[in-house]
């Protein structure tokens, strides 16, 4: 590593993610989550650059070559192939990457925001409003994840900004119950007490002293579930929930291919390319962020334990 | 010598709950109608086993625990009005809320036991010291720090231990960081809840040496709540010994040591290990275990345990009484 | 294993010791080269402060290592009641079976951690009895069913029941067995302790439990981690008293670890320093109060606070053991620190009978 200021500083918050960076150079493993993740990311950000748009069109609505129903197989031209209708698979699964990550960060982001909110609440006042909201949290999770998502779709309207909000409506509540476990965790520790005994308010008490200290988990699960966001919002687009045909979503290509799953009669393979291709790009997106949220455990875990 | 904080009945008990719905099944009387008086600027050292409420009464007269009954009278400008009077009244912190409370505790500061949790682990050493000067608007910023430099300077850090965390200090300077951040605000009273049980042997002494000097400079009232009672008898001016809830013995510290009378004191010093093999101390053996402090003994709470217990010890609490100058006991047998 | 490595009255003999600890931070150098003797039937103090190696000492003498600490280097002999001596870090899995809980058992600072929270605390020593005497007790079991046998019924004499008639005498003799163990710990009540749960007892009565369970198959050796540390002044009283007299009984040497110079005084008849990982000065009980040779059992004793004078501390602070100070690793704080003691590693030598110090002040050789 090139032995730059920026790398040698004394800057204590740095010096804790310089030290993070080099934990995760340990492990194959973990570099190959973090490898991964930051393809994706690469690929999110290059998207125009690698599959450029076209002037007066919607960027995630895959060019279309004809209108023949069947898939065309990778050529010179389309470099991924054709699905059904003849929509570009290469430019689709570059943008589906746009698409996943605008679902998973802002499911996350949201779901965490909702989940600080009352999970805090409920963990530090306890008493009457834990037991409400708790209870509020228990009705939802009571519910199979999937099957309430797709009731709420269903309601909402179809389309992915529904489908975004329905996971957003269905996983909140585990985030309420890490953050409010957290809590109960954090506030039995002496220097909360101590912060109440210098004068701090409730609310500086959380904001400063206790979420800080629950941040650490709450990242290691927010990287661990967006994979399963990403894979939640492919089913439902796959059942037709989602966006509509043509648009540049991993879940919506894979639902392009449902009548060619079995290929050609004698050659069961022969449209591999319409769900193989999409289903590569889905499995290593989840597997990355899973490998990367495993190592971020186990590099913050000793970092909270360490006192 | 005048007093700056004064207990009257104070009680502080916590309830039992239990069965289906939380009901209250009982109460832990962890303070149990203590009246002390400190004086200001001496170091008051409260002893006692676990389970006596030393701590609890630590914490309820700088009102971080709300207390059931009784007056808190404090001062923090040094001397309190003659009791009873209308004039001590105003004084009372015992029913204070909100706004008033907050600027309570410029004045009346705490030290933990364990420096390890007792600091944030994630702000940064300056930020945890400066906290007290943001949260009463005294000042911010560059200001903040300066004072917070001078302070260090005071309890014995560096500069170059502004930017880091606590996990990057030993013990003993996790310590200091603790006593900085409850001086900052320059207040007029501090508890000292067993501030040298968590550290090492050797660091001890430089602590204790750092509380006496800074008491001096700063004109600092202690209340020193420990279990040590060595460190307890070379630091403390006066001590004050409780049970089970109730302060049992009151006196100046080499009186207390020299000459306790209460039976439980008796006993708790003679069970202290002297660092001399030569010197065989002759130990009172108390009989059976220490009872809950929520289910205590009537009359004489240390009755059951006594080896000198009379009759009236199991039905009549005995009164705290000055049975020799400035030697107070609560005991039938004076 | 050669039989001369243990004298006549010794027991146990660390030697070289160095156990490493593979840390995120770095490699930290816990025991660098400890040194320690025991005597049969003595107890012999081991004073030290954080990071001095006193308790990974302990546990190694177990072979009880705690992850990620590595043993790297020495020996540690011991002779059991089989009059066999072993080193205890090159024996398997198998043969440390043996010795833990029988020859070698550990009384630790935390009563409440050392006991299972799941089980009652009479079950938890009928485990320590049932592990390492078995025999005897089935014996005992079998001769009272000897004088049961004509008494039962035709019933109890089907193949089926036989056994479990069996386990239920066996179980009978168990417990009357905790029960004797428990009134041996001063226990007033034993038959409530017995069917109690950890949570249940105080302190006091919990560290009882855990030396009852240690005591429990008599061992030879028993190592006191801080045992009173975390108990009240009066309780720690009781609890010194029951264990010189248990030992009195049993006949067990013991190594005693503790920071507290005054319980060291009370119940020690040696008592060896360590500092930073290795042992820095051994000496009598008397002679360590009267003469202390090494500039920190110096510091230590003068740093016990005495009404009237003032505080006195050691300078400086416990070095970081990842990056320990090169030769002596006290120099940096000590007062009469030379030359040599920044570039040697002092040796422990005998400077008087019995007395042994590492330091370059003393015994030029």
């Amino acid at each position: 590593m090139p032995k730059n200021r920026l790398w040698n500083s004394e800057h204590p918050r740095i010096k804790e993610l310089v030290f993070v960076l080099r934990k995760l150079k340990a492990s194959p493993l973990s570099i190959a989550g973090l490898s991964i993740v930051l393809l994706f990311t690469f690929l999110a950000i290059l998207a125009p650059v690698l599959a450029p748009t076209q002037p007066d069109r919607d960027p995630y609505i895959m060019p279309r070559e004809g209108y023949a129903s069947t898939p065309k197989p990778p050529n010179t031209e389309h470099l991924f192939g054709t699905t059904e209708g003849q929509y570009d698979l290469y430019y689709g699964v570059i943008w589906g990457t746009r698409s996943a990550y605008r679902i998973g960060v802002l499911v996350v982001a949201v779901s965490t925001i909702i989940g600080i909110a009352v999970g805090s609440l409920a963990g530090y006042f306890k008493g009457l409003i834990d037991e409400v909201l708790m209870r509020l949290t228990d009705i939802i999770l009571a519910f199979p994840g999937l099957i309430l998502a797709m009731a709420l779709v269903v309601a909402f309207g179809r389309g992915l900004d529904s489908i975004t909000l329905a996971i957003i409506l269905v996983g909140w509540p585990s985030y309420a119950r890490l953050v409010r476990g957290e809590f109960l965790k954090v506030t039995s520790e002496d220097f909360v007490e101590a912060a109440k005994a210098i004068g701090c308010s409730d609310f500086r008490v959380i904001i400063k002293h206790v979420i800080p200290n629950t941040i650490f988990p709450l990242i290691i699960m927010a990287s661990l579930d967006i994979g399963s966001i990403v894979l939640t919002a492919a089913a439902l687009s796959f059942l037709g929930l989602g966006a509509d045909p043509g648009y540049s979503d991993w879940g919506q290509i894979i639902s392009l291919s449902r009548n060619w799953i079995t290929g050609a009669p004698g050659n069961p393979f022969a449209y591999w390319h319409t769900f193989i291709i999409p289903g590569i790009f889905l499995f290593l997106f989840v597997i990355g962020w899973n490998l990367l949220g495993d190592a971020l455990r186990d590099v913050l875990d000793p970092m909270i334990r360490r006192r | 010598m005048k007093p700056i904080l004064v207990t009257k009945d104070l009680k502080k008990y916590f309830p039992i709950r239990g069965g289906l719905l939380g009901t209250r099944k009982g109460e832990v009387k962890a303070v149990d109608n203590v009246n002390l008086a400190i004086m200001k600027g001496e170091t008051f050292g409260l002893v006692g086993e676990s389970g006596c409420g030393k701590t609890t009464y630590g914490k309820t007269i700088i009102r971080l625990l709300k207390p059931d009954s009784g007056r808190i009278f404090f001062n923090s400008d040094g001397s309190l009005p003659e009791d009873p009077s209308d004039e001590l009244n105003q004084f009372d912190i015992a029913g204070l809320t909100r706004g008033k409370l907050k600027s309570l505790r410029r004045n009346m500061q705490i030290v933990y036991q364990n420096p390890s949790t007792s600091l944030n682990p994630r702000m940064l050493v300056k930020d945890i010291v400066a906290e007290p000067l943001i949260i009463h608007k005294i000042c911010k910023g560059e200001e903040a720090e300066k004072r917070v430099l001078a302070l260090f300077e005071d309890v014995g850090l560096a500069s170059e231990h502004l930017r880091r965390y606590p996990h990057e200090f030993s013990g003993g300077q996790r310590q200091r960081i603790a006593i900085a951040r409850a001086l900052i605000t320059h207040p007029k009273f501090i508890v000292l809840d067993e501030p040298t049980s968590s550290v090492d042997v050797s660091v001890r002494a430089s602590l204790l040496q750092l509380f006496k000097e800074l008491q001096q400079k700063m004109g600092l009232t202690y209340l020193f709540i420990s279990h040590d009672l060595s460190v307890v008898e070379a630091l403390c001016d006066r001590v004050a010994v409780m049970y089970l809830g109730k302060v049992v013995e009151v006196a100046g510290s080499e009186e207390l040591f020299d000459n306790p009378l209460h039976p439980y004191t008796k006993a708790l010093f003679s069970a202290i290990p002297i660092a001399d093999p030569k010197t065989k101390r002759k130990r009172i053996i108390l009989k059976g275990e220490p009872p809950s402090p929520a289910n205590p003994p009537a009359g004489c709470r240390f009755h059951p345990r006594c080896s000198q217990a009379m009759d009236v010890c199991r039905s009549e609490e005995p009164k705290l009484r000055e049975v020799k100058p400035k030697h107070m006991v609560a005991c039938h047998l004076y | 294993m050669p039989a001369q490595v243990l004298g006549e009255n010794e027991q146990l003999k660390v030697e070289d010791l160095v156990v490493r600890f593979y840390t995120y931070e770095g490699i930290v150098k816990a025991v660098e080269k400890a040194k320690l003797t025991l005597m049969k039937g003595e107890t012999l103090g081991v004073v030290g402060e954080t990071g001095s190696g006193k308790s990974v000492t302990a546990l190694t003498i177990m072979a009880l290592t705690p992850t990620p600490g590595k043993v790297e280097g020495g020996h540690i002999y011991f002779k059991g009641t089989t009059g066999e001596t072993v080193d205890v870090l090159s024996l398997k899995e198998a043969g440390l079976l043996k010795i833990r809980g029988k020859e070698i058992s550990m009384i630790f600072q935390e009563p409440n951690a050392a006991l299972d929270p799941l089980f009652k605390v009479g079950d938890q020593i009928a485990e320590a009895i049932l592990a390492h005497r078995l025999p005897e007790m089935l014996e005992k079991a079998n001769q009272l069913k000897k004088e049961k046998a004509n008494n039962s019924s035709f019933l109890k004499s089907l193949p089926i029941l036989r056994n479990r008639s069996r386990d239920k005498l066996l179980q009978q003799v168990v417990r009357k067995e905790i029960l004797e163990l428990l009134r041996l710990m001063e226990i007033s009540d034993p038959e409530r302790v017995i069917d109690a749960y950890p949570h249940e007892l105080s302190g006091g009565m919990q560290q009882r439990i855990v030396i009852a369970t240690a005591l429990a198959c008599s061992p030879t050796l028993l190592l006191a981690d801080e045992p009173t540390t975390n108990l009240d002044v009066t309780v720690q009283a009781q609890i010194l008293d029951l264990i010189t007299r248990l030992k009195r009984r049993f006949g067990s040497s013991i190594i005693y670890i503790t920071h507290d110079m005054g319980v060291i005084a009370e119940i020690c008849d040696r008592v060896a320093v360590m500092y930073a990982g290795s042992v820095v000065e051994v000496a009598p009980v008397l002679e360590i109060f009267k003469t202390p040779l090494h500039p920190y059992t110096k510091a230590l004793l003068e740093s016990i606070p005495r009404p009237g004078s003032s505080f006195k501390s050691i300078p400086g602070t416990v070095p970081n053991l990842v990056t320990p100070p090169s030769g002596c690793r006290f120099h940096p704080r000590c007062y009469h620190a030379m030359e040599k003691c920044s570039r040697e590693i002092p040796e422990l030598k005998e400077i008087s009978k019995g007395h042994c110090v590492a330091c370059f002040l003393y015994g030029d050789a």
